[in-house]
């Protein structure tokens, strides 16, 4: 029982990272359309922007956060302006492959400035973590979650009870005709690309005191955190949480008690039956088309 | 000035012929060229940076002497993106290049199994640092170690951990890859052999995000030491802090990569009061410590295994090419495997037969971060 709680700890821990990053992907699709296959990168990008500031320059913690997201703002605008809007009129699959592009440009990039040695990020936190009974909980991991829920709150308030949140709405439902009421659909799709570059920044920056900052972090939490959209139901809030939770706890758990070597394929192998037998996840709707 | 036709037919002639002429003297070279497949991008791209150093200050240095047979060295790399179709992809366009004489190879096994079948058609020299025992066992000639293989860590470990340290009741963590399986499979075999148990056996894949299910095995085994062979430094990182976040505190020896630079930087105290078998280790040899020197100068950082190996891959290809007084691959073999009692970076050379150069290991402790020698213990059989 000590044993399982712990993994359960471990396991929402790790899915609250995937589930973060996921909701990167979830808005750009719902405000586009198209996957943004360089959101793990915005991850690891934020993450070496608080080693050069946290770290090499030796400002504060709180400023270096805030940098790293001013950054991450920037970034965002640039990749709508570069890799996004000029192929806005073009098929998903042109979009796609730029997104795909761009992710190579940032890991490269990111490498001919900083090196590849992989970076040590202190946490938040002076104590590394806390016994509770028979559980260790790790106080990043602990952050992770507690971020995860407020940000899913606040997602939820900005979207809902916000006006500027319901005109993203209806710029992800419809654009020309949110277009026709008046709605400035580039302006919404911008925010839409600062907002996930910013997720994603959040998500980099909350797991680098855990998982290292290298180049590779992104792709790797990213190529979990795509799964864990599909899983949820491409497109939906509560899904893209709801996946990355389940994937985080259903990988840990199935290392722990069937095989450490297939840990990853566990989390792929619910993918698959997704396809299969659900292809919409969990909260998708079915989209069914006239004949 | 009138050109004639004889003329203009001559210099047409020239033009034509004049590239082929270039290309030929080029081929027979000003130049001695070794090629170098090393990941310069992908998650192994640091050590890549540290072979690369490696390999660069051999070079000066056999230049300074005067090269080989009278030329100065070359180096010719290609990135291999720490993969094992990127390893392959690299020594093809290096084997495409005829007049590269000889190669160095990767530390990395699973990359050496990778490119072997492409070497065995080369037909030339590569020098290599992984460590899988298997690799010079498979009647592939043209593959010469720089390091010794597991088989010898494997014995090293179980002996020190057994004999120095006194524990008998094994935990082994290793990774899935083709070094990690080989070391995890010599160790046990070394275990079993000197009379201890095999409490359990976990193997682990790259990569991976969270060790807390090898950690909780590792601790529920009631295993009294744990030996550990990881390929990765962020893995490695990643277990041993989750390892002492758990309360796994029983002694911990492992292989190489857990006394290289970058896996005590990132893991910091977790891996403090852990033993280690380490090919290179500074304080060894006098040609350690002159390597070690050099190397900071340079490298303005701490030597390792990384670039300890490219260093002697280099001085050895030179001291064989230059004793066979030429570079056909043939003889270039013979004189690499006539080489005894060379005093590498990584320890004295005697190569056997089948192509490894080095039999024995250095054990090491992390004191605080501090790498410090303890013993050599090197094997006849």
């Amino acid at each position: 029982m000590d044993i399982a709680l712990q993994l359960l700890f471990t396991g929402i821990g790790i899915g609250a990272v995937y589930a973060l990053v996921a909701l990167g992907f979830v808005l750009i699709f719902r405000a586009t359309n198209v996957v943004n296959f360089a959101q793990g990168e915005f991850s690891m990008v934020a993450a070496f922007l608080m080693v050069v500031c946290a770290v090499d320059l030796e400002l504060p913690y709180w400023l270096s956060f805030l940098i790293a997201l001013g950054g991450m703002a920037l970034l965002g605008m640039i990749f709508n302006l570069g890799v996004y809007y000029p192929l806005r009129h073009r098929s998903f699959l042109p979009v796609i492959i730029s997104t795909i592009g761009a992710s190579i440009f940032l890991a490269n990039a990111t490498l001919a400035l900083y090196g590849p040695q992989p970076q040590v990020l202190p946490g938040w936190f002076e104590t590394p973590g806390i016994q509770v009974g028979p559980v260790y909980l790790d106080s990043q991991y602990l952050l992770i979650i507690a971020v995860t829920i407020v940000l899913v709150a606040f997602q939820y308030w900005f979207f809902e009870h916000t006006l500027i949140g319901k005109k993203l709405q209806a710029t992800s439902q419809d654009k020309e005709m949110a277009s026709l009421l008046g709605i400035p659909v580039a302006r919404m799709i911008m925010i839409t690309f600062i907002y996930s570059a910013l997720i994603g920044g959040i998500a980099g920056i909350l797991v680098a005191p855990v998982l290292f900052v290298s180049i590779q972090m992104g792709s790797s939490i990213a190529l979990k955190a795509f799964a864990a959209t599909i899983i949820g139901g491409f497109g939906d809030v509560a899904g893209a949480i709801i996946g990355g939770l389940a994937l985080g706890i259903i990988e840990t758990f199935g290392a722990a008690y069937i095989s450490v070597p297939y840990k990853d394929g566990f989390a792929f192998l619910v993918l698959v039956l997704f396809l299969i037998f659900r292809p919409q996840g969990i909260f998708g709707e079915r989209v069914a088309e006239k004949a | 000035m009138t050109i004639t036709r004889r003329g203009f037919s001559a210099a047409l002639g020239a033009g034509i012929a004049m590239p082929a002429v270039w290309r030929s003297a080029s081929a027979q070279g000003a130049t001695i060229k070794i090629g170098m497949v090393l990941p310069v991008t992908g998650p192994a791209a640091d050590s890549g940076r540290y072979a690369l150093i490696g390999a660069k200050l051999a070079i000066e240095q056999v230049n300074k002497a005067g090269g080989i047979l009278g030329k100065q060295i070359e180096l010719i790399t290609e990135d291999d993106q720490t993969t094992n179709p990127g390893a392959v992809l690299a020594f093809s366009k290096l084997a495409s290049q005829s007049d590269i004489v000889a190669f160095l190879g990767s530390i990395r096994s699973t990359q050496n199994h990778a490119m072997a079948p492409d070497i065995l058609k080369t037909a030339k020299p590569v020098m290599f640092g992984g460590t899988d025992p298997a690799l010079t066992h498979m009647g592939n000639q043209w593959l010469f170690r720089c390091r010794p293989n597991d088989s010898y860590s494997g014995r090293v470990l179980a002996d020190f951990g057994m004999k120095t340290l006194g524990k008998k009741n094994w935990a082994i963590v290793h990774s899935t890859d083709a070094f990690g399986t080989a070391g995890g499979k010599a160790l046990s075999e070394a275990i079993t052999k000197g009379g201890g148990t095999i409490a359990i056996d976990q193997g682990y894949a790259n990569q991976s995000q969270d060790f807390t299910p090898v950690v909780l095995a590792v601790k529920q085994s009631g295993a009294d030491i744990l030996g550990s062979y990881f390929t990765f430094e962020n893995d490695l990182g990643i277990f041993a802090r989750q390892l002492r976040q758990l309360g796994v505190n029983i002694p911990y020896v492992g292989s190489p990569s857990i006394v290289n630079v970058v896996a005590t930087k990132l893991a910091g105290p977790a891996l403090y009061n852990t033993y280690g078998v380490a090919d290179y280790a500074e304080e060894s040899s006098d040609a350690s410590k002159a390597f070690g020197k050099a190397y900071r100068d340079v490298a303005k950082a701490a030597p390792d295994n990384q670039a300890s190996w490219t260093y002697d891959a280099i001085t050895i290809l030179a001291k064989a090419m230059n004793s066979a007084k030429t570079t056909e691959p043939k003889a270039v073999r013979d004189a690499i495997l006539a080489i005894k009692g060379h005093p590498g970076a990584e320890g004295e050379y005697n190569f056997d037969q089948n192509g490894d150069g080095l039999h024995g290991y250095n054990v090491v402790k992390n004191e605080k971060g501090n790498i410090v020698f303890d013993k050599h213990i090197e094997f006849t059989d």
